[in-house]
């Protein structure tokens, strides 16, 4: 049940992104632009942070070896 | 009668209160989104490091964030207190999306971000991360509903002109929310917020790196910023440029000053004026130098076009201005007799109607009804004028904004760039640079409201009501009063703003703050105040 | 044409919800500004004070900003004149309302002592200044205001500044609303406070609510004796909106009660008021802070009502040129904007209410002179 329920509120933030993405982009193409746009800038940001703590744990096992 | 010196007063006080505001909403802007994306990190790697980033960060979003709430009451209340026959003419329309960020993204914004600092202990990871996000949503918002406003202003669409009523009425809800001017400009000032913020975490952990203090953090926070501002300083060109174009097809007289146009372009040839001393008194360059085949592309995007000069569009307004008197003084007629005549006769000229309010400054007694007929050409002269925004300003505004902006990619490009191979230490110039470079983005953010707001003059709605005609009717001591009350707090407040600003930055994570002075136990070892941080 | 009239008493009545919201929570932030230099004898207590309205001064501020913003889209005439008449008030009041998020900001990040001395100060001005032209302002709406409109629309105003402050109903009305702000700011310095801080706010909070009460009372005898307004024939309440060349109106003494004389059950509304004024200090007496919270809203509520009972349809009338006193029919704006703001307020109050109770409900609880670590960003 609680999954039923789960994946219901996921369908339902899904359908309103959809919607949210077929107006934006129909009427306000720049609108739909900074969405699409600012989720790519925090993920790209946030993907570097990751991949420092890659950088650094490749640096800490040469460094054991 | 209106005042010439109240309204030059208003327009000074509106000027520093807004420009004033605007130091504090770009940082505001990017730094709350920047949080999020350290937030991220934390919630996504389970780092305490992340989480103490996103708390260093957040004391100076707080110092920040104030502030700029305290300056940004001004600026609602401002639009009622001096422009009351704007708030009258537009207010139908202007004031909705004002009140809807109100409801929609103001609330959200102020209550969250009251457990975003509160919450760390009684919210789960997940939970406190949405509060975030909320925040950043919240204030990003708010710029949406504020530029939806100033979109009307700059092109007024979705709304009419009703002589019963004398105000414009809303007619269009889609038309204002999806006004071209309203998206691109949207965009372009909340990813300059972006850039501020990228540069202004990039600076402070460049201090850091070069003082060799909190290393581990500083570059990390160093990493996530220049990323974070090199997609977004990319971004900002593309919509400015986008913006430049809106202001071709829809306000010609703000582009002709930006290009400082004398006269109509010969394309292709056309060029583009880097450097230049433009006067207004007449009309002309001081010395001028440019890059020929450049404007006409860049502005038209294609290479036949003749972009109108200030002479041509100063040519183009007079008829206009004719017609304009002749509507605004059907309009009278009508208001004060309702006779169907002189209503018919406005209709004619309505969409004129705002010429005809600039040339009432010019008049005799500032009155339509009492312009001789032999004064007429010498009045549609000097209004015809007034149509064309100061030429100097928008020139060099623009200027200045457009090279520093391609400078921030320049700078975050290196950043980087080294910050990727973490081989910043081995260039301390790059940190240089980008410590230098934090207040740059504020200037720039600064010039480029200039650009838009002193191009749209003499108009505070474009093509509809002038400036000079939106002044509440005060007395010049009115005017003395709040004004020197503004400078006073204001002054004051910078003050502060920046003392705290550069003490916090220099105490550096992990400093608990005065807060917990009273209960931290004494640290058995390290500096006090600081918690142990393993990662150093 | 009959909708327009209905949105625009609907607007009139959002209006009067968003002052009261504005009344109940900006008020209790203030009351507790006005009251901190008086229930916290040291630094820790003070700071304790701040903390525990810390998580939602931002928020609550919220309703003051849509307050204006909602004034703005839904009556822009009223909005445009009564700012600019009231220049120089409002003018104080946003200085004194601008001091108050730097002061929660900037208080508690430097130690030394005059640094803070000086914010604690920022706080009592910041508290206690607006409230008083919040209620001073209404008194003066009551009286009327001397200003007329040009043929454009554009506004004069007939009198010197002075005379909106300085008399004497407004300043009872200014006190009115001072005391009720520090009823509820008491009751929530109770409700998360304790001993001594807990007992001092108690005796302040009792005090504050049995002073509204006197004043309600003695306000509703003299609003008898003052000249109010009434429209004089017939009104089309759904005519365009606009104050010009509107249908006369009528000043004289006791016109406010109008409304009450043709539908007595209106005086259910100062009737509530009043219950709130005299059971809340009791609940306070009686150790029940949360109740008497609520007791204080509902005083807010009956203070407010009362005052709009009585003036409907007037918003600001005018004193020197009548008949272009600003009401709900000729200061309100398009139908088509009222219908759309309406849509707007209907999906997000709730949302507001829900979200902002929720985090009333996150952050209950006791606030201590000595907090715990992991508390966050303590101002």
């Amino acid at each position: 049940m609680r999954n039923f329920i789960k994946i219901v509120a996921l369908a339902l933030v899904l359908a309103l992104a959809l919607c949210l993405a077929v107006i934006a982009g129909d009427y306000g193409p720049w609108y739909f632009a900074w969405l699409v746009g600012t989720a790519m800038i925090v993920l790209v940001a946030a993907a570097g942070a990751v991949l420092y703590e890659a950088q650094e744990g490749a640096r800490g096992t040469t460094r054991e070896e | 009668m209106i005042n010439p010196t109240v309204v030059e007063l208003s327009r000074l006080q509106f000027a520093l209160t807004a420009l004033y505001h605007f130091l504090f909403v770009p940082l505001t802007l990017g730094l709350s989104v920047l949080l999020a994306a350290m937030e991220t990190v934390y919630v996504i790697t389970g780092k305490p490091l992340y989480k103490e980033m996103t708390q260093f960060w957040g004391r100076l979003f707080g110092i920040n964030f104030a502030i700029g709430v305290a300056t940004g009451l001004t600026m609602e209340f401002e639009f009622g207190t001096n422009w009351s026959m704007y708030s009258h003419f537009v207010g139908d329309v202007f004031g909705t999306p004002l009140a809807i960020e109100g409801l929609m993204a103001f609330f959200m914004e102020s209550t969250f971000v009251g457990l975003m600092f509160f919450g760390w202990e009684r919210l789960s990871k997940p939970a406190h991360l949405a509060v975030t996000y909320l925040v950043a949503l919240g204030s990003n918002l708010s710029a949406l509903w504020i530029l939806i406003a100033n979109g009307f202003m700059q092109d007024p669409v979705g709304a009419r002109f009703d002589p019963n009523t004398m105000r414009m009425e809303f007619t269009n809800f889609g038309a204002l929310v999806f006004n071209d001017d309203a998206q691109a400009k949207f965009v372009h000032t909340t990813i300059a917020g972006f850039v501020t913020a990228a540069m202004f975490v990039m600076g402070v952990s460049a201090f850091y790196l070069l003082r060799r203090q909190h290393r581990g953090f500083a570059a990390r926070s160093f990493r996530i910023a220049a990323l974070f501002g090199l997609i977004s300083s990319l971004a900002v060109v593309t919509l400015g440029d986008a913006l430049g174009r809106l202001d071709y097809l829809l306000q010609r007289p703000k582009l002709a000053a930006i290009e400082g146009l004398w006269h109509t372009t010969t394309p292709p040839y056309a060029p583009e004026k880097i450097f230049a001393i433009p006067d207004d008194e007449t009309q002309r360059d001081i010395v001028s130098i440019g890059v020929p085949y450049v404007l006409t592309p860049l502005v038209t995007h294609s290479w036949t076009t003749s972009i109108p000069g200030i002479d041509a569009l100063e040519r183009a307004a007079k008829p206009k201005i004719v017609k304009g008197i002749a509507a605004v003084t059907a309009l009278e007629a009508y208001a004060k007799t309702k006779s169907p005549a002189a209503l018919a006769a406005f209709r004619k000229y309505e969409n004129d109607m705002g010429y005809g309010l600039l040339a009432e400054r010019f008049a005799p007694e500032e009155d339509l009804n009492k312009i001789a007929k032999r004064d007429l050409p010498s009045i549609v002269n000097r209004t015809a004028r007034a149509t064309i925004p100061n030429v100097f300003v928008e020139f060099w505004s623009f200027r200045l904004m457009v090279a520093l902006g391609f400078a921030f990619i320049v700078v975050f490009a290196f950043a980087a760039y080294w910050s990727l191979k973490n081989e910043l230490e081995k260039h301390p110039w790059v940190l240089k640079v980008a410590m230098w470079s934090i207040p740059l983005p504020v200037l720039v953010c600064e010039y480029g409201w200039i650009v838009a707001e002193a191009g749209r003059q003499p108009w505070s709605v474009y093509g509809w009501l002038p400036t000079f005609t939106s002044a509440s009717t005060h007395s010049v001591g009115y005017m003395v009063f709040s004004l020197l009350g503004f400078v006073t707090l204001y002054s004051a407040f910078i003050a502060a703003e920046l003392y705290l600003m550069f003490k916090y930055a220099r105490l550096g994570p992990g400093y608990r703050g005065t807060a917990a002075e009273a209960v931290a136990p004494p640290p058995a070892h390290g500096q006090p105040g600081y918690a142990d941080r393993p990662w150093e | 044409m009959e909708i327009y009239a209905a949105l625009k008493v609907i607007w009139a009545l959002l209006l009067g919800f968003l002052l009261t919201g504005l009344a109940v929570m900006v008020g209790m932030d203030m009351g507790v500004g006005t009251l901190l230099r008086f229930v916290g004898s040291n630094d820790a207590e003070r700071r304790a004070a701040l903390n525990m309205i810390g998580p939602h001064w931002d928020g609550n501020q919220v309703w003051f900003i849509l307050g204006g913003g909602a004034i703005f889209a839904a009556f822009p005439t009223l909005y445009a004149t009564s700012f600019s008449t009231f220049y120089i008030v409002m003018i104080v009041l946003l200085f004194s309302m601008i001091l108050r998020p730097v002061a929660f900001e900037y208080r508690s990040k430097i130690e030394a002592t005059r640094w803070r001395e000086t914010w604690d100060w920022a706080f009592l001005i910041s508290g206690a200044v607006p409230m008083i032209i919040y209620g001073a302002a209404v008194g003066n709406v009551l009286q009327g205001v001397g200003f007329h409109f040009s043929w454009d629309g554009q506004y004069y105003q007939d009198e010197s500044f002075i005379w909106y402050l300085l008399n004497p109903f407004a300043l009872l009305c200014g006190v009115l609303s001072l005391s009720l702000s520090v009823f509820e700011g008491g009751a929530m310095l109770m409700m998360r406070g304790e001993e001594p801080l807990y007992g001092r706010a108690r005796g302040f909070a009792i005090g504050g609510g049995s002073l509204a009460a006197l004043l309600f009372v003695i306000g509703g005898i003299w609003v008898q004796f003052i000249k109010g307004f009434a429209y004089f024939g017939p009104v089309d309440p759904a005519a365009p909106a606009t104050p010009l060349g509107g249908p006369a109106v009528v000043m004289r003494e006791g016109a406010w009660m109008d409304n009450f004389h043709a539908h007595p059950i209106l005086w259910l509304v100062p009737a509530i008021g009043l219950f709130g004024m005299i059971a809340g200090p009791l609940a306070l007496a009686a150790r029940r802070p949360i109740l008497g919270w609520w007791l204080g809203a509902l005083a807010w509520i009956g203070t407010i009502g009362t005052v709009g009972g009585a003036m409907f349809p007037f918003l600001m009338p005018s004193t020197t040129k009548s008949s272009q006193s600003l009401s709900v029919w000729n200061a309100s704006g398009s139908a088509y904007n009222l219908a759309w703001m309406l849509a707007f307020a209907l999906v997000f109050t709730p949302v507001i209410v829900a979200y902002t109770s929720w985090a009333f409900h996150l952050m209950r609880g006791k606030v201590r002179p000595q907090p715990t670590p992991g508390d966050e960003h303590l101002y």
